[in-house]
């Protein structure tokens, strides 16, 4: 299988989206096909991609998804990393008197042993660690553009604050307190208007006269004071930034001055001099996780740590589906010559499967079937005002709502489906290294080659008499198979059920050559 | 505490201002944008980057967007789109296809839990807490104008022109292609970068003199050799480029539609009372208004429209100063800025498009549709 180039084998997806088996899932309780279109996507976890930390959502979240260690270039984006030099200190105990001897504050990395600078032990200059960052990547330094050195390697950079923060939170406020006002004083009239219905009418509840008076009665003000909403709004001026009067006359220097990309990876201030570029706090990455819109199951869970690459839930359709693979063709493709193209169909299962190569849908197997219209009963159910009351699990249900796609059937070639059907046997890994015996066993003639899970299938084939010169040939057949699923959906039946599934493969051959004459 | 605080909270509603050339994406009651993206898809099977808009059939636009909102709410967001409220900041002329699609991915791929589609122009007014003002969006493929008043878009008297950023980078590249510049490696994002970081608005004057041609011409401003990182190759910019290139928006020309014709007929076209309001509060918008020299210029050839011609001078009276507001953050998302406080609000909760609505009926309400606006009961 080869991940680099695009495979010339494709098969349909139960969204009807072609895909190449690596990028397919198989849901074992569905059992369909699924690719990353039809399922849906949830985050598991979040981490630094540069430290591999793991970073809790609640955190990740008030962190603005930001990793509190790692920085990323201003200039560049590459990661910066923490650079130590050394500065003498002296000690405020000490006499002023003590002169310090000067020293190289700039060597990065390795502290300089610290130089006795006289007899006396009290007035040995120590030195202190001073950290800044720098790109490895661009020579960027947080010293170009002036930013103290730090005393520890992480953490406290300060962020780079936002100038327009207090007026932005005061039109929050005000904006929110406008909103609300709206909504009493609707809720007032609303009142007003459809006044509770009394066994003895008053005409005081519709005026709302009563309120007042006991207000009155209390001591209190007539009306409730309202706080208004205020705000400053802002005001237009007629003066205008106009050019710099050196515009015209001096020449720009184009490496003190941003580009787009860099602007925009500062959204806040959006710098045009380079010197007010700042260190950027980088970005997290996300563990997904994927589950089957239908049934809810999930298909893939990552291991929670972010270190690990494996999975704790795994339902790749390659370890599940016959893997088809091109071989060769007989024959150069020549429109309307018959040709046999060599597959090789490997079964990845712990099962023998038993496979058929079809030129039309089978009918469908019983149990999966009654399966799938369940599912499209359900739905007229879920709308109905009934069941809405029970809620949360109905409502679920309308993520199964994603069109279904028609196949787009894109073969040109017609297919002389195989005579009979054929055993694929279970994979056995420890068969790999047996010795490999030919045994006389009958075989189907359109069988050229069998080894342990791997059989070599000959399939008969005619390109489209009208195709033109160099035109993709394009297969496409059914390919039903047995499939053993360990677990099901009822209960109480605990033993394997054998499903006979198919699944729709295209396979682009090649483009045609000139037609021999 | 604010760990605790933000556990007690409800999940922030995402804002959304996807733009032809630059997509502005964040959460709500936050007073910056989280990223500012180029509103690209790479696709899967050619792995071409390609622009979001640019697609063949409705199918093509789902399967795009769908891609895209994946990489933004996976890849920078980091959040589950599923029962999120959503804010988006729209073109009020915008395709109805395209609004449609975007609900339709939304609520059926996404399953996101409500809606609340927001107009760009009356929104990004919301920035400055004033009802009143004449907004202009300068986008990437359009200027659009757009007067406001008491919190009220004045529809019949909007207008638009296709000089946005896009006309601007084609007239770059003509010129540069003119000097003797390879077509080759001007793509878009050189032409944007020389753009951005070389040009500027120049004086009325100084157009003036250029447009009439003659001897004594103003010595254009000193060129830059821009040096393209990718191949090693050097652009030499000449200074009357940085200067001229926009021009295109103030080109006279008998049709009146440069930009200050717009502005000023968008004014006229208003009724008279709200024309002194308008003209004293105009509010320049979107990226292509960030250029230098670009409000002194355009206040230069407002007030000189007014003074000498004719047509305006009959229709405008009275002692008029044409005033400028300045935005809060930078104006490339001013309009998300807007989207960021109306999602603040409890505006969220009661005019949001919420998944049941939409489901029943699969169709977005728009001003535009006569079957949304008719008069209950007729």
């Amino acid at each position: 299988m080869s991940f680099m180039q695009p495979s010339p084998v494709k098969y349909a997806c139960s969204c009807g989206i072609l895909n190449p088996i690596n990028k397919l899932f198989f849901c074992r309780h569905c059992p369909k096909l699924h690719c990353g279109f039809c399922v849906t996507h949830e985050i598991e976890s979040h981490f630094c991609s540069n430290c591999l930390e793991n970073i809790p959502s609640t955190e990740a979240k008030h962190k603005k998804n930001c990793c509190a260690n790692c920085f990323d270039c201003p200039c560049c984006q590459h990661t910066l990393s923490a650079r130590a030099s050394t500065v003498p200190v002296v000690r405020k105990s000490e006499e002023s008197k003590d002169v310090k001897e000067p020293k190289d504050g700039d060597s990065t990395g390795e502290a300089t042993p610290p130089v006795p600078a006289s007899s006396k032990p009290s007035a040995v200059p120590t030195t202190k660690k001073m950290y800044y960052l720098s790109c490895l990547s661009c020579r960027w330094t947080t010293r170009d553009v002036g930013i103290p050195d730090q005393g520890v390697a992480t953490g406290t950079w300060p962020d780079n604050e936002c100038l327009y923060q207090a007026r932005f939170n005061a039109l929050v406020e005000y904006f929110q307190a406008v909103v609300l006002q709206e909504k009493q004083e609707k809720l007032e009239f609303m009142r007003r208007k459809a006044p509770k219905q009394h066994k003895f009418p008053s005409l005081t509840d519709r005026t709302g006269l009563t309120v007042s008076l006991i207000r009155r009665q209390i001591g209190w003000n007539d009306k409730v004071p309202k706080a208004k909403a205020v705000i400053t709004p802002a005001e237009s001026t007629s003066e205008v930034e106009g050019l710099p009067a050196n515009i015209f006359t001096e020449q720009p220097n184009l490496r003190n001055v941003t580009t787009i990309a860099q602007r925009h990876s500062q959204p806040a201030d959006q710098p045009t001099a380079v010197g007010s570029l700042y260190p950027q706090r980088r970005s997290l990455w996300i563990k997904r996780s994927l589950r089957c819109r239908q049934c809810e199951h999930n298909l893939i869970k990552p291991e929670y740590h972010p270190t690990s690459i494996k999975y704790r839930i795994q339902l790749f359709a390659s370890y599940h589906v016959p893997e088809v693979v091109m071989v060769r063709c007989e024959q150069p493709l020549v429109p309307g010559k018959s040709n046999a193209i060599l597959l090789k169909l490997t079964n990845p299962t712990m099962y023998d499967m038993t496979i058929r190569l079809l030129t039309a849908a089978p009918p469908e197997d019983a149990q999966v079937s009654a399966e799938t219209t369940r599912v499209v009963k359900e739905e007229p159910i879920s709308s109905s005002p009934l069941l809405k009351t029970v809620g949360i699990t109905l409502s679920r249900q309308n993520s199964t709502r994603e069109v279904k796609r028609e196949v787009i059937d894109a073969s040109n070639a017609e297919i002389v489906p195989l005579e009979s059907e054929f055993v694929l046997s279970q994979r056995d890994d420890s068969k790999e290294f047996d010795e490999y015996v030919q045994l006389p066993t009958e075989e189907p003639k359109f069988i050229v080659w069998r080894k342990g899970n791997k059989v070599l299938v000959r399939l008969q084939f005619t390109p489209a008499e009208e195709l033109a010169f160099g035109t993709d040939v394009v297969l496409g057949f059914f390919m039903q198979y047995t499939y053993v699923n360990t677990v099901t959906n009822a209960s109480e039946k605990k033993e394997p059920t054998t499903h006979a599934l198919h699944s729709r493969v295209f396979i682009t051959a090649g483009a045609t050559e000139q037609k021999a004459t | 505490m604010p760990i605790y605080e933000s556990v007690m909270q409800e999940k922030p509603p995402i804002v959304l201002d996807i733009g032809t050339a630059y997509t502005k994406l964040g959460f709500a009651a936050e007073a910056y944008p989280r990223k500012i993206m180029p509103t690209e898809v790479v696709m899967t099977t050619t792995g071409i980057r390609k622009r979001l808009f640019d697609y063949g059939t409705p199918e093509e636009l789902y399967d795009q967007l769908v891609d895209f909102l994946q990489t933004i709410f996976f890849k920078h967001l980091l959040v589950s789109p599923k029962e999120r409220k959503f804010v988006l900041v729209e073109n009020v002329f915008g395709p109805t296809v395209l609004r449609e699609t975007l609900a339709r991915v939304l609520f059926v791929h996404f399953d996101v839990s409500s809606v609340m589609f927001v107009p760009v122009h009356l929104i990004a007014l919301s920035t400055l807490a004033v009802p009143t003002a004449l907004v202009i969006d300068i986008g990437y493929s359009e200027t659009s104008v757009m007067p406001v008043f008491s919190g009220v878009q004045i529809m019949g008297a909007f207008k638009d022109q296709s000089y946005g950023g896009k006309a601007v980078h084609a007239e770059i590249k003509r010129q540069l292609v003119e000097t003797g510049v390879k077509e080759s490696l001007l793509t878009e994002s050189v032409l944007e970068d020389i753009k951005v970081r070389t040009c500027f608005v120049t004086t009325m004057e100084r157009a003036q003199a250029r447009a009439k041609g003659g001897e004594d011409q103003p010595t254009p401003a000193p060129g830059v050799d821009y040096i393209v990182s990718d191949n090693d190759a050097v652009i030499q910019v000449p200074g009357s480029l940085r200067e001229a290139v926009y021009e295109i928006m103030f080109e006279p020309s008998n049709e009146r539609d440069s930009l200050p014709h717009l502005i000023l007929r968008s004014i006229l076209d208003c009724t008279l009372d709200v024309r002194r309001a308008l003209v004293e509060s105009v509010f320049l918008v979107g990226g292509g208004s960030m250029v230098q020299g670009l409000l002194a210029r355009l206040r230069q050839e407002l007030h000189h429209l007014l003074a000498e011609d004719p047509f305006y001078a009959e229709r405008f009276h009275g002692e008029l100063q044409f005033k400028f507001f300045n935005a809060i953050g930078k104006q490339n998302f001013t309009a998300w800025l807007g989207g960021a406080l109306c999602g603040a609000t409890d505006l969220i909760q009661t005019r949001s498009l919420v998944k049941e609505t939409y489901l029943k009926s699969e169709h977005v309400p728009d001003w535009s549709n006569l079957c949304d606006n008719r008069p209950t009961g007729s």
